[in-house]
Formats: structure tokens, sequence, C-alpha cells
């Protein structure tokens, strides 16, 4: 039925309205998301009017593309949809947050629409329940939709409730009111055979002339009032007239004229049931050509007053401001200004052995050069850059049916949003990050009853930060809740065969879940039981280059902070040189460096290396003879300790000698050449040759062993 | 040629309806809503409005009624389309000063068609 409407439509008039559909679809899109967002921030005991107007008006926008479009799936929801949202915001019914609820799956299944339309597939859409529903409620009724937070898209038989009244019934219930145009007509006798069909069936309902009884052009129009399909009627009429001359619409379409109103044609062509109609005297009217002069008068009187203009979105004036790219393309010019940036470090130091005084104009181009690459680099960059509201966004709902579900009490709070990641960091975060708000929501909040009872307040509360700090991005995921119990963990771990003596700290302590199989929840429930363990999310973030930390105080909550680089593809680096190698150390992870006299640096249980460093030892890693580094010259010795610091943990690194600091681009060692232990990636220098980039995690990890 | 002032915050139907004006020979000026139209009509001149009813900023029959008040489109047809067919908005549109409405959805040849029978 949607497909044949849709074939109707998209052809009318000879103009493909095919070519208006990703418009649409956009349109549609961001419509729903926005309503979503609204529906999410409605404050159900006092909403605000113009919030409702806000939720009201996505609906609205929605069915009247669709309906002009053909897709009458989706207009039939939004209609339910708007009658509802029309009922609140003219306060004739007050909000619950079970119609909250309707709203939103009905989003969802508008998502799964259009989505069908669109042509990514997937089944119809059942959602006779949904509509079920929202007239139950329209009419006033008890919802009779089970609060369950499981997607309305999927077709799960809900009980079906007693008949729904249909909202505001112009038509009496079941009955649907149809255009039906016939022709062309050789005979147009052959269309009174259609009216005698329905005087001989009586069930078939009513049909009378839309048209007068005049043919235009070989065409009839009538307007049918049946409780028949489409179907039935078209096999009915297929006795008289050919298929193909016969189409069917709904009787929505129309316009009229106000009888005398300014441009409205004579009375005689004001006719209500085309569904459109002239006011009379309204001004306008051809009817008033004497007064038509007037209006090509030019007036100066017309001046625009700013009508109190309210902070809205305007969804139009995104069309002209963005751009959709596809992201090979933006790759591919970070890749192409990765080397044009190597090219320009080669350049840089090349000229160094040049004379500035002798070579002027070329030293100030190449200064310039350094200076429009940085920023070209720059610019790049940030076309990859999204906000990380694209993440978030996602939480409210989330959160909601997790609470739901849970009968718990959250509410979820977001900071800087707008703070900016790389795309690429974007999409591997959500993951881990969704995994850590369940967590803080599953474990962490309290039962509403606990938290009363321990003075807190019903509501837990979940915050999820994000900041830049440095050359990083953090992200926090906070929640009130019950916090880390330090005693429970420790026994836990010694259950799972893990190692934990009473002398750890209680960072190490928390660290304690992240251990593979670790999880301390009593009864694992199917909403921690994702078979994602924390351990998978601390390596996928161990993986992007960043780090996990956790702070607890029981009986207040937890915070877990997750730190990452800003982009996967350039890194402040420093460069150390050890014998006649160059490694690169991400220069987030260095601490300090200084020198180091042989008799400072201890050997302990044989081939253990310890260095003191103010009172304090720490694991000393030699890159000499992890890398096997060849030396020319076996007299020199590695003098240079440079301190690291990754996963909570310290090593000393033993180097020849401190390079320099530099931004480097990130070129991926597996997908040239094969993992290599202790190495992240590799770069190309300012004089070509290749360095690696230590992986400082993995340096940290050999040394506790 | 006639000129017509297309207003709809709706991307799709501004697109949609533009087109099919153009192509029947308009010449067409398209705003994002009310106020948008409002500023328009105080810089152009239009023998025709064609204007959505809810919009943001400022509604069609808000905007009719601005325009009314101004000499300039004291008589310059005024359609509203609309997806609410009831005589509350009918009644609304008029007593705002509107030449007529146009339910939603239509399909092209209609507006066409409504048009006709105000430009002539």
């Amino acid at each position: 039925m949607s497909e044949t409407s849709t074939d109707d439509a998209s052809m009318s008039a000879g103009i493909d309205l095919s070519q208006f559909y990703q418009v649409f679809f956009e349109e549609a899109a961001e419509n729903l998301d926005s309503m979503e967002q609204l529906l999410l921030n409605l404050d159900i005991e006092s909403a605000d009017d113009e919030e409702l107007n806000a939720i009201f008006r996505c609906a609205h926008s929605i069915k009247g593309g669709s309906a002009t479009f053909g897709f009458s799936d989706v207009a039939e929801l939004t209609h339910q949809m708007e009658t509802l949202l029309d009922k609140l915001r003219r306060h004739e019914l007050s909000p619950t947050s079970a119609m909250v609820d309707v709203l939103l799956q009905s989003g969802d299944a508008l998502r799964a629409q259009l989505a069908r339309h669109q042509g990514s597939g997937g089944t119809v859409v059942d959602t006779s329940d949904l509509l079920v529903s929202i007239r139950a409620m329209v009419s006033g009724q008890a919802p009779s939709v089970t609060a369950a937070p499981a997607p309305a898209a999927s077709a799960a038989p809900a009980p079906a409730p007693a008949p729904a009244p249909q909202p505001a019934p112009v038509v009496a219930p079941g009955m649907r009111e149809l255009e039906l145009v016939v022709g062309p007509l050789h005979d147009l006798a052959l269309a009174n055979n259609l009216v005698e069909l329905f005087k001989e069936i009586v069930d078939l309902g009513t049909i009378e002339p839309l048209d007068g009884g005049q043919a235009a052009d070989g065409m009839r129009r009538f307007k049918i009032t049946t409780a028949c399909s489409d179907n039935d009627l078209l096999d009915l009429f297929t006795f008289h007239v050919a298929r193909e001359e016969v189409v069917l619409m709904p009787l929505s379409v129309g316009y009229g004229f106000h009888a005398g109103a300014p441009g409205a044609p004579p009375a005689e062509d004001a006719d209500q049931d085309k569904g459109y109609g002239l006011f009379e005297n309204a001004p306008g009217m051809p009817a008033s050509t004497g007064e038509g002069a007037m209006a090509s008068t030019p007036s100066a009187s017309a001046v625009a007053k700013p009508a109190a203009p309210k902070a809205e979105k305007a969804p139009a004036g995104m069309e002209s401001t963005t751009l959709r790219v596809s992201v090979e393309k933006v790759d591919q010019l970070i890749n192409l200004v990765g080397e044009l940036v190597i090219t320009q470090a080669m350049l840089a130091q090349n000229s160094l052995s040049v004379d500035p005084s002798l070579f002027q104009q070329l030293s100030s181009g190449l200064a310039d050069l350094e200076r429009n690459t940085r920023d070209l680099q720059e610019s790049v960059m940030s076309i990859r850059m999204i906000p990380m509201s694209m993440v978030f966004s996602r939480f409210p709902r989330m959160m909601r049916d997790l609470a739901a579900k849970l009968g718990k009490k959250v509410e979820l709070v977001t900071q800087g949003e707008s703070t900016e990641l790389d795309k690429g960091l974007v999409e591997k975060i959500t993951d881990p990050l969704t995994h850590l708000v369940r967590n803080s929501c599953d474990h962490g909040i309290e039962m509403p009853a606990e938290r009363l009872a321990k003075g807190k307040p019903e509501q837990g509360t979940i915050t999820l930060v994000a900041s830049h700090q440095g050359g990083s991005i953090v992200i926090e995921v906070r929640d009130d809740g019950k916090g880390l119990n330090r005693g429970k963990l420790i026994s836990k771990a010694r259950e799972r065969g893990i190692d934990a003596p009473d002398s750890m700290t209680d960072s190490e302590v928390w660290n304690l879940i992240f251990a593979p199989g670790f999880s301390t929840a009593d009864v694992v429930t199917d909403v921690s039981g994702r078979g994602v363990g924390m351990d998978v999310v601390k390596r996928n973030i161990t993986q992007l280059g960043g780090t996990v930390e956790i702070e607890s105080a029981e009986g207040y909550g937890m915070k877990v902070s997750v730190r990452l680089p800003l982009t996967l593809a350039i890194m402040d680096g420093m460069s150390v040189g050890v014998g006649e190698e160059v490694y690169i150390l991400p220069l987030s992870s260095v601490i300090e460096s200084f020198q180091v006299t042989p008799e400072t640096v201890k050997t302990v249980g044989g081939t253990g290396r310890l260095v003191e460093v103010r009172q304090e030892y720490m694991p000393v890693v030699e890159l000499e003879s992890i890398f096997n580094v060849p030396r020319q010259d076996p007299e020199r010795v590695s003098a240079i300790m440079v301190v690291v610091e990754a996963e909570g943990g310290r090593v000393a690194l033993m180097v020849d000698e401190l390079l320099g600091q530099q931004q480097v681009v990130v070129k991926n060692l597996e997908a040239n050449y094969r993992k290599v232990p202790d190495i992240s990636g590799a770069t190309i220098m300012g004089d070509g040759r290749v360095a690696l980039i230590l992986d400082i995690g993995s340096l940290v990890r050999r040394s506790r062993h | 040629m006639y000129s017509i002032l297309a207003v709809d915050d709706s991307a799709s139907m501004r697109q949609m309806v533009s087109f099919t004006l153009k192509n029947a020979g308009f010449n067409v000026v398209e705003a994002v809503d009310g106020q948008d139209a409002w500023e328009k009509a105080g810089q152009l001149n239009f023998d025709l409005v064609l204007t959505d009813q809810n919009m943001p900023r400022m509604d069609g029959i808000s905007l009719t009624r601005k325009l009314r008040e101004s000499p300039k489109f004291k008589v310059t047809p005024i359609l509203i389309l609309t997806t609410e067919s009831s005589d509350q908005m009918k009644q609304a549109g008029r007593a705002a000063g509107a030449t007529g409405w146009l339910v939603k959805p239509f399909d092209p040849a209609k507006l066409i068609e409504v048009i006709g029978k105000v430009i002539r």
C-alpha cells in the first residue's frame, strides 16, 4: 500500500517528487532527533509551552512532508502523534511519562519506516500497537502500553486494548474518505457505472461526484467514504473500468478560497470539497481588480520589525553552511598534508646548512612554508574533529530505558559537549563509554529505597564530562552511587585467583575491576552481562593510546577518567637517540629526564635493574638491549634516563641522547609491516629516516614481569 | 513574469513547491519562516504569497496579518498551506486576511490549479 501510493505521488503532474526525497529524509531525521531531545528534556510536571510547541512542530513537519511525498505509513503515525501533541500544547491533556514513552517509541518506529523507504531494507514496521496506544491517550484513556523500553519497531504483539476510538471522528469510525479519479475515459458514462456499484453494494459506502458531474479532459473525480480496503475497491471497479484508469488517494487533498478575500476568484470557484477555499471579501481577490492596481504601487512603509525572534534552530540555515564529504576524501587530504609536513620538515633541516645571509629569500620562503604548513595541517585536522555531543547524545535515551528496566531513578548530566575529538576516536570510544555508563547505572547507583535510607536523594546522578587537558581529551564518567568496596574487591580477586595482597594501594585495588573475568555485581543482570567486561573497555582505550583511571569513595560514588589523545594521526613526540637509531616517545608520557652515573643504577635479582630517583626506586628499561641496537663504539653507554609514565606505572628509559621535540605524523606499522612488540607505530623524520614510536604502556608492563 | 513568495520551514516542502512553481513559469523567492518572509516582503514585490501555517519564529497567520497591515500587500493574494482543514483554522486564516487555503498534502498540479485561480 505504501509503495503503491509512493509511486502514485512520485509522478504527480509530471513532476518527479523522488528528487526531493533525500532532503525530506535528512530533514525528517533532524526533526526526529530534536523531537527525541525535547521529549527527554521535557519536565512532565511543568511542561513549557514553547517546548510542547516545538515537539508538535517536529511531528507536524514530518507529517506534512511524508504525506506530500507519499510515505503514507509515516504520515499515518505522525498524524496520530500530532493529534496527541496538539492536545498537550492546548492543555486539553496533561503530559504523562507513559505518553513520552509512546512518543519516543513512535520516534523509533518512524526511523525504521524512513530507513526502509530509503532502501536500507528491513521488514515492514508494524505500528498498529503504537497507533492504538496513542489513540487511547488522545481520548483520555489510561495508557495501554507497558513502559517496556523495548524498541517499538520490533513487532512484538502487545496486549490489544479495547477498540480505539478515532480522535475527533469527522468520519464514522473505521470509515475512510478517499478521492477517486477515473480516466481518461472514451465513454464518460462508464464512470456512472461506478456510482451504480455503490448503490448495489450497500456495504461499500457512499460515493459522490467532486466535479459536479462535469468531466475535465475525460477525467471524473469522486469522493468515496468507505470501510473497504483499496484493493477490494479496485477489484470491484475493474468490472467497469480498466485498472490503470483508476487512481485512489486519501481525500485530504484540497484547498479553498475565502469568499470575498483579496485575490480569491469569483464565488462559483469556491468549492470546499476540493479542500481549498477563498474567503469572501478577503483582500487579494481578483474580483477586487480596482484595488489591484495598488498592489503594484511600491510602498516604503513595509519596514521589517523584528518580532522577538527566539533562539530556535532554523533547519534551513544548515543547507548552505555544511557540506557532506566522504570520510575517505578527508583521510586522503590528511595523508597528503602529512606528507607535506614531512617534506617541509626535510626542507627545514636541509636549509640549516645554508647561510641565511646569502639566501635570505630562500630562508624567509621556508619560514612562510613552515607557518602555512602548520596552519594547513591544523585546519585539515579540524575537519575530522567532531563535538563530543555526537557521543553524549545517545546516552539520555539509553539511560532512561536502562533506569526504567532496573527500577532506578537516574538523572544524566552532561558537560563539555562542545569539546572536539577526532572522528575516528569518537567512533571507537562510543562503545567503551557506553559500557562505563551502563556500569555506573547498573552497579553504582543504588535502588531508590536504598538511597533514601542512606540519606541520599532518591534520584541518582551520572555525570559525563568532556574537557581538553593539554594535548589530550579527558572524559569522566561520575556517579553518586555506592562506590567501590575495597574488601569486597580484594576477596573477589582472590576468588578468581588474582594475586591481591592487602598491601595494595587503593588505586591498585580499583584497577582490579579491569582484570579479565572480574565482575563485582553479586547478580549479573542482563544489563551488565553483555559479554563486554571492564577488561575489554580498558584494552580498547589503551589501544587508542589512552588511559583509564578510577577514583572512588565508598558510599559517595566513583569517577572513571578516560584520557585520550586528541587525534590518532598526529602526535607530539620526543625523539631520542640510541646508538644509530632514533626512537619517538609520546611527549604526553614523558615526565622528566636526567643524566645518570653507572653507580646510581642498582642491579637486583640478577637481571632487574633499578635507579634511585629522589629516594624512590624505579625500574630501568634499556632500549639498547630490548631492540638489540648495534653499537659501533662499545665504549659508549647510555647515560641519560627518561622517566615515562603509562597505565599508572613509571619506568626509566636509558637512552644515549635527547634529540628534540616535534610533531610527528603517525603511520600505522601493522598496516604497512606487522605488529612489533613495544612499538605503537612509525613516523618519517625530517631527514627522511624512519623512526619507530615506542609503546610506553607495553614497556611499563614489561618492567612489571 | 509573476513573482511568488514561498514560505515553509521544511526544506523539502520548500524545494517541492519552488520547483513546481518554477516549472510552471513563476519567479519564486523562498523564505524559511514568517520572520524571514516578512523581511523579504519588505525588500521585494510579490504577486502572490504562499505560506505554511505552522512555523517557528513567526507562523503563517501572523505573517498574513502583518502583510495585510502593510499597504504594499493589502490586496496581494495570500494562500495558507495547512495540514488542518478545520473550520477553526480557516477562520483564523480568514480573520488574518488570507485569500484562501490549500490543504497539505497536495499534488503539484493542484497547487498550479489554485494559483491559476488567483493570478490572472
